[in-house]
Formats: structure tokens, C-alpha cells, sequence
């Protein structure tokens, strides 16, 4: 699904990620972890092309197709899927004019007909409802006014309408209480089968109690200094990110 | 008043010849420094050649300068002797207990001439300019006009101008590099009253700060007429530089009663990472016109100017401020609020200016009003002027009532609609005394206000208008 | 490697637009020498007929025209117009007799405006709108006049009303606009053309929406109009003006009054989608766009202003509305896009005479290219308006970094149970807003456009269905371009 190799990128000049490669299959959860400024956004950023973020060297192949070559709509309409930590307000743009703008779009280049309003407007209220979002949310602007929780629950509605293939979910527990945070989990879950994959990018190990993970790496220094399974996050959780650091050096 | 029919432009003449007159007394004495002649030449030079503003002046649109041709009949005579006799003045019952207790260094200016005899010592860093050495003398003529001088030329202030022309003496406040000032520094300017109390008195007022990188300081400027319903016409212009990472907390008091006509200015630039946190409140009177011009020349700068202005009988107060924007990441905040009884006007024009260059900036200005009486008048005039894509700017202005839900509540507490308005009124200011940083000034503003807005009901928002529309 | 120009930039890119309507009609006209002085006055009402009281009201309005000074107290900069230069009458030749029917009309005419969207052929015509076109100087053809007289509805050129309806015109011409209400305005009264005479009669709701159609094609040659709608008593009128000029390098000028009166329980919607020739990439060419507007309510009436204003090389702008009957309503709603060198200073006022007499402001500016906007209003509340209440909001979008957006509101109350609420934002099109468009698949033009109409909103959707399609398509073109 996704093979990023010898990866290395920078940010205003200044190097963030370093040979990094990683190897998603499909259907594979892997769990991104690290401490603040290791460069778990910085991937997100990389991988979905988002302005600013210089790749200076590596490759990433995404189903077979150079991502590289793709730009921001080009990656989204072939299934990738980033889930913000800090998802903007789009003012006066309604949620539900900008969902389907979205879902025509993916449509189209998968050589599907466009949903009829009516249809999509079912899917769209069925969906919110899914995440615990009222379907009033449906017509308001974009994120106007929403409360964190609100927003983040925004986003893996999103996430479920457009079926990816690949979602990257950047720290999206960071901010969430525990019932919001069970939401997005169970949420995410409902969508986890043989052919979708999920990077999980987190601070915290609390959201891997609900979604467990197939792997996790412990980025450090822009490079993953340690990979294992699920243990190895109730291991950070306990000794905390310090005892990797020898590893970084 | 005078029954000479004299059109306002007079004053303008008048006061010319006033500044000539003064030139000449001071040449006699020989004892003025060359930057003050300097000084005194430009600005009467600039004065005499800005047109007199009218009612299609931007600037002056609201705010009539008519009641100024008072001050063309008197004689200002008395404007050229030195101060002399002041303590009598100052020691008087009526100034002392205007004068604010608290602990700060204090120094008192009748007319614009210091009063040794009520103030403390002078601070190190602080001098007279007529007492300057070399060295202090250099600062000034460094610093003083400086912000005035990068001023659109349209904008410069007419009566900072004349303040220039009239420059006789004046403080400054020197903080040299990383000096905090311990205690606040009390600024009085104390007007005082005309011989026999038939004519009007003239003063010329005039402060300069230059505080260096990463120096602190307080300072309270407190304006206060020696005699009720004295007529005299006070220019005070305070003119302020702040360094790299200096902080400042200036609070400008302007009290004073229906008689006196005061035209002050405040002008100020902020370096990098420096910090203002300005408070100012006045009370309206014939003509009572206070401008803040203010400039970030350095990033990072942040400036914070709290105002209340309360205008009631036939007063008027008029409030404007201008914020320029030179330099990126500058933050502003502006909050002004003001409440107009009677037959007062009050008008605020705040204006913010961001430059093409000045990217991140965040800025925000808002101004509420309470109107109590329907031949009452207030003039808002909130501006943005924008040149740069990436900020954060935002302004508001509102004229309303006291809110009901609040009313209500007070009510529901056994509290009397009448008090439940006084109180909610006087909230309505409160909100920002509390962000002053001296409690003792809180508590005597806080004190002289709440007696004032229970006494006079010109400040407390009546619902009885409305009603009276409502059922009818 | 992809390479992605940034948010802003693609969003440059997206504006950077062709002027569609910026064509030339070959149509003969006679056309005055360029001058302005008396004789040119009696000359335009001569060619009109019109009688002694018309050329008199005229002569007024120059005569005071020639003691006044041009304002300059607008956030515009532009070279001084040399009045002497203007041609102020032009009149498709075709013209001279006008003609009866549409069949007479020079089917040149008729095929400038369907190439501009606007069939004039009722069978073509979008139905429930009824046309008056008006080309350069002159009314073309009106459409529907059957169908509106059988509702009491007076829909003509004005120089026609001048004739038929005298009584009205004498009533109402410069009761709300006075010929000497500024120098625009007197040089309107002295030298109008033609323009739109609506009446609707008391307690009449008009069965169509009524629509002005302003064309300038001559060059060098000012256009004048005048419109006068009157709304009788419990009546209800919804009116829509759209206006395009060809592409010249030549600035030239156009200098409109539009009144209106809505007495007694009377409603006016007047919409206008305005995209005059707006100039070149350079700021080059384009319509000086200097138009008094303004309507008078009486009790419980209302009058809504909703504009979009995407042309003109400046535009000096006041859609107002004095509130002078108790519990009338003033509405004010305002899109104005700036592209290249196009300065806009518009905005509106709103006098509120009458007791519980309210009104809304709503002002959209989005700046773009070189260009400046500003919001200019006026809210004032005399002492006799009781209960009477505002709301203000006046946003400002910035595209790129070498334009402007600006806001001045002036707020004079003097009734203290007024409710004034004015706030203002300025924001940009953010690259956040953009990647997370982009993100989801979106492409940057539909990013753009969506995130722009989002911005405009509040104000689309008060004008009618027809129109709402067309200035979300206005945009959209303005917004249409090469993507990176």
C-alpha cells in the first residue's frame, strides 16, 4: 500500500525527517509514537503534500504510483486521507456543500456517477449520526464554531464518507476527553478491514487501548529509532521517551 | 464670554502672537537652549500654516473648535511670567486633596512650570529642560517631535504644533538601559486660576519619556484644575519612546470641569518587543480633545490603551486614537468605552493602520457606548486601513442598552431597578479600572465615580425611554 | 517531485480573469461632440421632446453643478476627469423614431444583448422578468409592458414617463436624490438620458421581477441614467440592474442616480449586479462607476439594496436608504471584488428618522491583485428614532499581498434607546483553508471558488434566484484560470 524509502525532508530549511522508510501493507494498523518535535506531524504533512514540506531525497510509492509526482488533490482522490490535529474554519462554506464537493470528486476519479443530493444527503445524516454529531453540524460552515471534540469527530466523518485506502490520523486524541476520544475510536475501528490501512500518530498510548495498533515505531530525531508490536507502547508508557534516547544519538 | 464676534480662526493669530511674545522674553533672558529655539521657530512656523480646521476637516468633522474664540478675548499676559507663587497654589485645600495619595515619586507642574516646593526630588534620569545639562540636553533634542515627525503629513496633530511653539520648560524621563523604576512616577499638571478669576489662563504642558532597551516604569499623569469652573485652555502633549523590550504602564487622568478647555496628546513608539499597557479616562467640558498616536516601529511590540470617557450637560470629549502598524508581528488592543447624558457629545474616532510590510498582525479595537438621554450625541468612528494579507484584525463599536437579562437578575435579588442601573452603569466602566495597576488609584477612581454616578443620573443608562416607545 | 505553488499564489493565478463582455458592437450612433455647457443641456432635452418644466429642472442642476467641486474625500485615486472631454448623449441611430415593436429593432441591437445573456425576445426571455434595455444614452426596447399595464404596473424609459405620466415625475424626480445633492449627482440631473420609470400602484404586487439592463458601446461617451421607482401604498416591487461596457483604454464615466419611494407598507428589493468594464491587467481603461442611490421609507415600509460589484476601474458607491416612517427597514447587502488596479469605496447610509426604525448592514469586500477596497457607511439615529437599531458587519478578504481592504464606519447617534451594533473582520484566504480542501480532493480553482462563495454568502442569498445564479457564475469566472 504505501513504501516510503530513505526518506528525508525538511521544513524552512531546516531537515526534519531523516532516512526514514517505513512499509504499510494493506489493512495494517502501524502506530506512529515519539516525543513532541520528532517529526510525527512534520510524515503527515510529507505524505498528504502539503506546502512547505520539502522532500530532499527518498521515494514513497503509494498502490504502485510514485506520490511524488501527485499533487495535494491528485494523493487525496487516490485514498489518502490525513485526520488534522488542527482541523481550520472554513466560514460561510457549508459542511455539507464541502462534503460533497469532496465525495464527487473522489467519485469522479474512481470512475463512479456522482451521489444525487438526495442520496448523499441521507448518507451524509446517517454518517453524522455514526460519529454522535447532530445532523444540524451538516449545515453549518465548516468547522465554524465547533468545539474541539466537535471538529475531530468532523474529521473521522469525513474520513468515513470518503473511504480512503490510507488514513493518517495526526494526534488526533490530543485534546479529546475520554468519551469524545471513545467516539473517534470506535469510529475508526467500524472502518478497519482487509484492504484499509491507518497511520496512528500520537503523543499519548491511551488512544492504542482503543484502536490497537499492528505496529509501533518510536520516531525520534526524524527517524524511527525502535519498531515492535503493541507492547512496545505500553513499554513507553511506562518507562516514558528517555530511555530511547541513546538510540537517537 | 466675550461679545467680540471673532471667527475660531482668531485663536489662531492670537496664539502666534503669544509664541513671539515668549520668544522674545526668553531671548532677554538669554537662557534657552538651541534646540528649544529650534523647536519653538518649527512649530509656530507649522502652526501658522496648517489651514483652520472646519467641519470638512476629517480630523475635526465632530468637534467644533468655536468655543476657543473665549480665549482670543482674554489676556494671556499672564502666560508669559514664569510661574511664581504657585505653592499657594498647590498647598491649597482644593488641589492637595485633588492630588492622589499613593506611594510614588511626585512632581507637580502649575501651568506647565514646575513646583519644587510640592513635588519630591527629582529621580536621577529626570530633569527640567530648562535644568539640562549637555547630556540630558541631547536625549531631548533626539527624542522630542520624533514620533510627530513620522506622521503622515495630513494627520499631524495642529495642536502639538502649538505645543511646540509654546515649549518653555517640560520633564524628562530618562530610564537608561535595563533601569526599572521603583516606584510609580505622579505627574501633577495643576491649571491654575486666572488673577481674579475674570480671565482665562493659558498652559503649555509637555512631557517626554525615553526609556532605553529592557527598562520598566510606571507613570500616572494626572491633569487638575485648582478652582471649579475655572476658564483656562490647557495643550499638554506627552510624548513617549520605548526601547527594545521596555514596558511601560502610563495612566493619563483628565478630570477636569465644564470650564476648561483641554487639547492633549499623547504620542508613543514602541521598538521591538516593547510593551504599553495605557489607561485614560476623561470627563467631558467645553472642549475637552485627547489624541493617542501611536506606533509600532519594532516587531513584537505589544500594546495594550484602556479609555473611558463619561460627557454629561452641554460637555464634550472627543477621543482619537491612531495606530500605526509599521513593522510585522505587532499586537494591539484597544478598548474604549463611554457613557454621554444630557445635551453632551462625545465622539471616538480609533483608527488602525496596517502596512504593506506589517504581516502577523494581530489587532483589535473596540468601542461601547452608553447614550442616557436623547439629546445626547455620540460620533463612533472605528477604522481599519489594510495593506498586508496575513493578519488578524478585527474591530467593533456598539451604542446600547444595559442588559436586560442582567437587570433582571439583579432585580430578582431584591435589588431596586433604579440601583440595579446605577450599578450595571457603573459596571459598564468598572470592567476596565480593574485593569489598572495601581490599587490606590482604583480605589480613589472608583470611589469618585460611584459617588458621581449616584449623585448624577446624566451617567446611568434609563430605561425609561424606551419603555415609554415600547408601550406606545 | 511535485512541485506545489503556494496557496496564495495558485489563488493569483485563479484571478486573473477575461472580461466576457468587453466586446464592441458595430451600431452607428449619433453621438455629441464631446462638451458640456448649457446647449448641451437644451440639446439632450430637445432630442428628448420634453417639455419646458424638464429643461428647466435640468438647467437647475447644471447651473449648480458648475459651483461645485468633485469630492475627494473617497479612498480613490484616479486622474482628474476633464468634464470637457465626455460626449454626453449617444444614441444608436436605428434609434431616431423609437421603434414600435421588437421587430423594429436594429437586430444588431437585439444580438449585443443576447450575447451578453439577455434575450429580449419575450418567448426567449427568462420567464418573470421583464427587460428594459437601455444602450449608451437610450432605452432599446421593454419587455412585458403588456403583461405589467394589466397589473396597474408602469414599466418605461423615463424620457417616456416624462410625457405620459408628468404628474409623477414632476412629484418625484429629486425627492429623494435633489439635484444639488452632490457634484455627481447635479451632473446627472442636468445631462440624464434615459434610465427606468417604475410605478406600482397601491397594494400591488408586481407579477414579474423588473430588470434594467445597462449597456455603455460608444466611445468617449458618458452614460447618465436615471431611474425612479415608485411603490405605492402596501405594493411590492423586486428590481434587478445588470451593467457591461466593451473593453477600451480609455477610462470612461458613468454617473447614475437611482431613487426610490416605498410610501406606506411598501416593499423594494433592488438588486444590481454590476461588471462594468473593469480594465486591463495594468489598470488600464475601465468605467468610472460614480452612482447616488438612495430610497426613502415611509411607515412599515422597506427597501432592500443587495449589490455585487465585480467591475469598474473605481467605483464610488452609496447605496442608502433614509428610514423615515416609523418601523421601516433599511437592508443594505454588499459583495465588491477588486481584482488588478480596481479601487472600490462603497458602502451605504443608513438615517433613521422614524420610531423603531431598523437596519441591516451587511458588506463583504474581497480585495485581490493591486486593487483597493473599502467599506465607507454611515449609520446615524436622530433624535426621534426611538427603538430604532442597527447591525453592521462589514468582512474584508485578502488575496494576496499587494492590496488593500478598508474600513471606515462612521456611527452618529443621538437617541439613547438606539441599538448600534457595527463589527468588522479582515481575513485572508488561508493556506490551512486551502490544504484541507486540496486534502480532501478538491481541486485549488473549486477550492477557491468555494471558499470565496462561502465568504459571500449572507449576501447571495438576498438576491433573487436568477440573479444568485448569475453572481456565483461571476465570480466563478472571475476566479477561472490556470492552476499550477
Amino acid at each position: 500500500m504505501l513504501e516510503i524509502n530513505k526518506l528525508n525532508a525538511q521544513v524552512e530549511d531546516k531537515q526534519i525527517l531523516h532516512d526514514l522508510s517505513l512499509n504499510i501493507k494493506a489493512g495494517e494498523v502501524h502506530a506512529i509514537m515519539g516525543p513532541n518535535g520528532s517529526g510525527k506531524s512534520t510524515l503527515g504533512n510529507v505524505l498528504t503534500g502539503r506546502d512547505g514540506y520539502e522532500v530532499l531525497s527518498g521515494d514513497i510509492t503509494f498502490n504502485g504510483k510514485n506520490l511524488l509526482d501527485m499533487g495535494i488533490e491528485e494523493r487525496a482522490r487516490e485514498g489518502m486521507f490525513l485526520a488534522f490535529q488542527y482541523p481550520v474554519e472554513i466560514p460561510g462554506v457549508s459542511n455539507m456543500e464541502f462534503l460533497k464537493a469532496a465525495v464527487d470528486a473522489r467519485r469522479k476519479h474512481q470512475g463512479l456517477e456522482e451521489l444525487s443530493s438526495f442520496d448523499f444527503m441521507k448518507l451524509a445524516r446517517d454518517t453524522s449520526k455514526n460519529v454522535s454529531l447532530d445532523p444540524s453540524f451538516l449545515k453549518r460552515g465548516v468547522n465554524e464554531g465547533f468545539s474541539g471534540g466537535e471538529k475531530k469527530r468532523n474529521e473521522i466523518m469525513q474520513m468515513m464518507l470518503l473511504e480512503p485506502s490510507l488514513c493518517i490520523l495526526d494526534e488526533t486524541d490530543s485534546g479529546l476527553d475520554i468519551d469524545a476520544l471513545q467516539v473517534v475510536a470506535s469510529g475508526v475501528n467500524a472502518m478497519r478491514n482487509s484492504e484499509r490501512s491507518f497511520i496512528v500518530v500520537t503523543h499519548y498510548q491511551r488512544l492504542l487501548d482503543f484502536i490497537v495498533p499492528d505496529y509501533v515505531h518510536v520516531l525520534a530525531g526524524g527517524k524511527i529509532v525502535k519498531s515492535g508490536d503493541k507492547e512496545l507502547a505500553r513499554e513507553l508508557e511506562a518507562k516514558g521517551y528517555g530511555w530511547l534516547e541513546g538510540e537517537v544519538a | 464670554m466675550s461679545a467680540i464676534a471673532t471667527p475660531a480662526a482668531e485663536f489662531q493669530k492670537h496664539a502666534l502672537t503669544l509664541a513671539a511674545a515668549q520668544s522674545a522674553t526668553i531671548a532677554q533672558h538669554n537662557n534657552s537652549p538651541a534646540w528649544m529655539t529650534t523647536l519653538r521657530e518649527q512649530g509656530a512656523a507649522d502652526f501658522a500654516r496648517t489651514p483652520w480646521p472646519g467641519r470638512k476637516t476629517e480630523q475635526w468633522k465632530y468637534t467644533s473648535l468655536q468655543s476657543l474664540q473665549d480665549f482670543v478675548a482674554a489676556d494671556w499676559g499672564a502666560a508669559l511670567v514664569p510661574a511664581a507663587g504657585h505653592e499657594a497654589v498647590t498647598t491649597g485645600s482644593a488641589v492637595s486633596s485633588a492630588l492622589l495619595s499613593f506611594d510614588a515619586t511626585r512632581l507637580v507642574f502649575v501651568d506647565g512650570v514646575f513646583d519644587a516646593r510640592a513635588s519630591d526630588a527629582l529621580p536621577s534620569g529626570m530633569t527640567l529642560f530648562s535644568l539640562a545639562d549637555d547630556a540630558a540636553s541631547k536625549i531631548i533634542a533626539d527624542n522630542l517631535g520624533r514620533v510627530a515627525g513620522s506622521v503622515d503629513a495630513a494627520r499631524r496633530n495642529l495642536f502639538s504644533m502649538l505645543n511646540n511653539a509654546w515649549t518653555r520648560d517640560g520633564l524628562l524621563v530618562h530610564l537608561p538601559r535595563s533601569v526599572t523604576l521603583e516606584k510609580p512616577l505622579y505627574i501633577a499638571h495643576v491649571s491654575s486660576a486666572a488673577p481674579a478669576n475674570t480671565e482665562a489662563t493659558v498652559a503649555n504642558q509637555r512631557v517626554l519619556v525615553v526609556m532605553e532597551e529592557g527598562s520598566s516604569a510606571q507613570i500616572v499623569e494626572h491633569y487638575i484644575a485648582s478652582t471649579p469652573g475655572q476658564a483656562a485652555f490647557v495643550n499638554a502633549l506627552t510624548e513617549i519612546q520605548l526601547g527594545n523590550n521596555a514596558s511601560l504602564h502610563h495612566t493619563r487622568l483628565n478630570m477636569e470641569d465644564e470650564a476648561l478647555s483641554h487639547v492633549g496628546a499623547v504620542h508613543l513608539n514602541l521598538q521591538r518587543d516593547a510593551r504599553f499597557h495605557g489607561f485614560t479616562i476623561a470627563e467631558g467640558s467645553r472642549l475637552k480633545r485627547i489624541d493617542y498616536q501611536m506606533n509600532h516601529c519594532g516587531q513584537g511590540a505589544e500594546l495594550n490603551l484602556d479609555g473611558v470617557y463619561l460627557a454629561r450637560n452641554k460637555q464634550l470629549v472627543d477621543y482619537h486614537t491612531t495606530i500605526e502598524h509599521r513593522v510585522p508581528n505587532g499586537t494591539s488592543k484597544e478598548v474604549f468605552r463611554g457613557i454621554i447624558g444630557d445635551k453632551a457629545r462625545a465622539v471616538f474616532n480609533g483608527r488602525i493602520h496596517i502596512h504593506k510590510d506589517a504581516q502577523k498582525t494581530l489587532a483589535e479595537l473596540n468601542n461601547r457606548n452608553l447614550l442616557t438621554s436623547n439629546s445626547a450625541e455620540i460620533d463612533t468612528k472605528p477604522e481599519l486601513e489594510i495593506y498586508a494579507d496575513d493578519v488578524r484584525c478585527a474591530h467593533g463599536a456598539t451604542i446600547s442598552q444595559l442588559d436586560e437579562t442582567a437587570l433582571y437578575y439583579l432585580q430578582s435579588r431584591g435589588i431596586s431597578p433604579a440601583q440595579a442601573r446605577v450599578m450595571l452603569s457603573f459596571g459598564f466602566i468598572n470592567e476596565l479600572l480593574q485593569g489598572l495597576p495601581h490599587e490606590d488609584i482604583k480605589t480613589a477612581l472608583g470611589t469618585h465615580l460611584s459617588a458621581l454616578f449616584a449623585a448624577d443620573r446624566a451617567f446611568v443608562s434609563d430605561g425609561d425611554v424606551r419603555d415609554a416607545a415600547e408601550s406606545a | 517531485m511535485s512541485e506545489q505553488v503556494s496557496g496564495n499564489a495558485q489563488v493569483e493565478d485563479l484571478m486573473r480573469k477575461d472580461y466576457a463582455a468587453g466586446f464592441h458592437s458595430a451600431i452607428e450612433s449619433d453621438t455629441l461632440p464631446p462638451g458640456l455647457d448649457e446647449d448641451t443641456v437644451r440639446f439632450i432635452s430637445a432630442q428628448k421632446e420634453e417639455p419646458e418644466w424638464m429643461l428647466e429642472w435640468r438647467l437647475k442642476a447644471y447651473r449648480a453643478w458648475r459651483e461645485m467641486a468633485e469630492p475627494t474625500w473617497a479612498h480613490v485615486h484616479y486622474p482628474e476627469i476633464d468634464f470637457s472631454s465626455i460626449s454626453y448623449y449617444s444614441s444608436p441611430k436605428s434609434m431616431k423614431n423609437r421603434p414600435k415593436s421588437l421587430d423594429e429593432v436594429d437586430p444588431e441591437l437585439i444580438a449585443t444583448y443576447e450575447k451578453l445573456g439577455i434575450p429580449l425576445h419575450e418567448q426567449a426571455a427568462l420567464a418573470g422578468v421583464a427587460v428594459d434595455a437601455v444602450f449608451d444614452s437610450v432605452s432599446v426596447v421593454t419587455t412585458f409592458r403588456e403583461k405589467l399595464y394589466e397589473a396597474g404596473v408602469i414599466f418605461c424609459p423615463i424620457s417616456e414617463a416624462v410625457h405620459k405620466h408628468p404628474e409623477l415625475v414632476k412629484k418625484y424626480l429629486g425627492s429623494v436624490v435633489p439635484q444639488k445633492d452632490n457634484f455627481y449627482a447635479a451632473l446627472n440631473s442636468a445631462v440624464f438620458s434615459d434610465g427606468s420609470f417604475v410605478y406600482i400602484p397601491k397594494g400591488v404586487r408586481c407579477p414579474m421581477e423588473l430588470s434594467t439592463y445597462f449597456r455603455i458601446n460608444e466611445l468617449n461617451t458618458g452614460q447618465f441614467e436615471r431611474t425612479l421607482i415608485i411603490a405605492e401604498e402596501g405594493s411590492h416591487v423586486s428590481y434587478l440592474e445588470g451593467c457591461t461596457a466593451p473593453m477600451r483604454d480609455e477610462n470612461q464615466l458613468h454617473a447614475a442616480v437611482v431613487e426610490l419611494v416605498a410610501l406606506d407598507d411598501a416593499t423594494i428589493k433592488y438588486s444590481t449586479v454590476q461588471n462594468w468594464y473593469p480594465g486591463d491587467k495594468n489598470g488600464k481603461g475601465g468605467i468610472y462607476n460614480f452612482v447616488t442611490k438612495r430610497g426613502i421609507a415611509h411607515k412599515n415600509a422597506r427597501i432592500s439594496w443587495t449589490q455585487v460589484e465585480t467591475g469598474s476601474a473605481v467605483t464610488w458607491k452609496y447605496p442608502s436608504c433614509i428610514l423615515k416612517g416609523d418601523n421601516s427597514v433599511g437592508e443594505f447587502y454588499s459583495v465588491a471584488l477588486t481584482n488588478n488596479f480596481q479601487q472600490a469605496d462603497t458602502g451605504t447610509k443608513m438615517i433613521h428618522l422614524g420610531k423603531n426604525t431598523s437596519s441591516t448592514i451587511i458588506a463583504k469586500g474581497i480585495s485581490a491583485g493591486r486593487s483597493n477596497s473599502s467599506y465607507r457607511g454611515l449609520v446615524r439615529m436622530n433624535p426621534g428614532a426611538e427603538g430604532a437599531r442597527n447591525f453592521t458587519q462589514c468582512d474584508s478578504l485578502l488575496i494576496g499581498d499587494q492590496c488593500g481592504a478598508h474600513t471606515f464606519p462612521y456611527i452618529e447617534n443621538r437617541n439613547s434607546s438606539a441599538v448600534i451594533e457595527h463589527e468588522a473582520t479582515t481575513s485572508k484566504v488561508s493556506d490551512d483553508q486551502m490544504f484541507l480542501c486540496q486534502q480532501r480532493g478538491l481541486d485549488a480553482e473549486k477550492a477557491v471558488s468555494m471558499i470565496v462563495n462561502g465568504f459571500c454568502r449572507e449576501v447571495f442569498k438576498e438576491l433573487p434566484m436568477e440573479f444568485a445564479v448569475e453572481a456565483g457564475k461571476l465570480l466563478e469566472v472571475s476566479l477561472e484560470g490556470s492552476v499550477g
